[in-house]
């Protein structure tokens, strides 16, 4: 162990030991996922960085979107985001995910995933190299430190808006709202 | 064997234009009423694989084009060089104002998929299809997304630039 982290480990265990075991969900809906399995294999081994692949949403803490998103791939993003535990952290890989990238006049893709669901991190290029993962993961470890990584924190607290947003993109969603919506948005079962 | 092939077709088809485009493929182009006569010869001449059945919107001619993709996983076509994979690209078209076609999936049972997406991207109607539901997209949109009609970049300033940001009030 560092000791140069020794204060923060006694300070903020869990926070600590929640950082450095970063599960990652990929949700492989585009080109991205060509770059996902040799950094979680033997070529590149993100184990290294405390980051290992998992097979459901509800074992992880870390999901990756890699690719662009279709309108339909983001009713699949919603409900996986969704089931995942607290504290849970997103990233976004790859500039489809940022503003549409080469998709940006596309009549099916979804541009600027950030008005959909809250989004830690970004790593842009097309495609990232799979360092550009692990230089995301250290990223994201400062800013857990510093708390800001707190997507999670920001989806309960703004969740109408992005509610509101889902339901623009999608239209009637056939999901119950994960948090309460208050009355003056319509259209929604409380 | 290509040469007595186009021969047979153009013995028993009237309309029908045939071009060699280099070895190992026939364009075939055809009236739309022959298409599924063509299509149940040709079958029966042994190429029993549809590959793929695409459509182009030529807007300036006013009219639709569907290609029919037929290949043959049992014919040995070129005697010379032993080579297989002779394809036969069978070209009909279909004016713009009537979009209608009949279907193929009484030939060839999986063209069903591929008339689906044609229907849901192009619009194109296949009579006796008995399951054109909606294959990819999710939106309603009013002009079928791949016809030449269609403005992309209006359609996304619309609707997708349209949706406010959540975090960030300027954009």
């Amino acid at each position: 162990m560092d000791r140069n982290q020794i204060t923060k480990w006694l300070k903020a265990p869990a926070k600590m030991a929640n950082k450095y075991s970063l599960h990652a969900i990929y949700f492989c809906t585009g080109c991205g996922i060509i770059e996902v399995p040799p950094v979680i294999t033997a070529r590149w081994d993100a184990e290294r960085f405390g980051v290992i692949p998992v097979a459901t949403p509800r074992q992880a803490n870390l999901f990756l979107i890699t690719g662009y998103v279709s309108v339909k791939t983001l009713r699949a993003i919603i409900r996986t985001y969704e089931q995942m535990y607290e504290p849970k952290y997103t990233v976004g890989f790859g500039s489809c995910p940022v503003n549409g990238g080469m998709y940006w006049d596309s009549y099916n893709t979804i541009k600027h995933l950030d008005k959909y669901i809250p989004i830690d991190g970004w790593i842009a290029g097309c495609m990232p190299r799979p360092e550009a993962i692990f230089i995301a993961v250290t990223h994201l470890w400062t800013l857990i430190d510093k708390e800001m990584a707190n997507g999670y924190i920001r989806y309960r607290e703004k969740y109408k808006s992005y509610r509101r947003n889902q339901e623009l993109a999608l239209g009637k969603l056939d999901w119950p709202p994960l948090y309460p919506v208050s009355d003056e948005h319509q259209g929604n079962e409380q | 064997m290509n040469k007595s092939l186009k021969e047979k077709l153009e013995s028993t088809f009237k309309d029908i234009r045939i071009t060699i485009p280099e070895d190992s493929r026939i364009a075939v182009s055809a009236e739309s009423d022959n298409v599924l006569a063509i299509l149940r010869f040709l079958k029966d001449a042994g190429f029993d694989h549809l590959a793929l059945i695409s459509a182009v919107d030529w807007i300036e001619d006013d009219c639709f084009e569907l290609c029919f993709i037929l290949t043959s996983y049992e014919r040995d076509d070129d005697e010379v060089t032993g080579r297989q994979g002779l394809h036969i690209i069978l070209k009909t078209r279909i004016p713009r104002e009537k979009p209608q076609f009949k279907t193929t999936t009484g030939i060839f049972p999986n063209a069903e998929p591929y008339e689906r997406e044609i229907h849901e991207l192009f619009g194109i109607n296949f009579e006796g299809h008995n399951r054109l539901t909606p294959l990819l997209l999710e939106r309603d949109y009013k002009i079928p997304p791949f016809r030449k009609d269609f403005d992309t970049r209006k359609y996304v300033e619309e609707v997708f630039d349209k949706i406010p940001s959540v975090e960030n009030k300027d954009k």
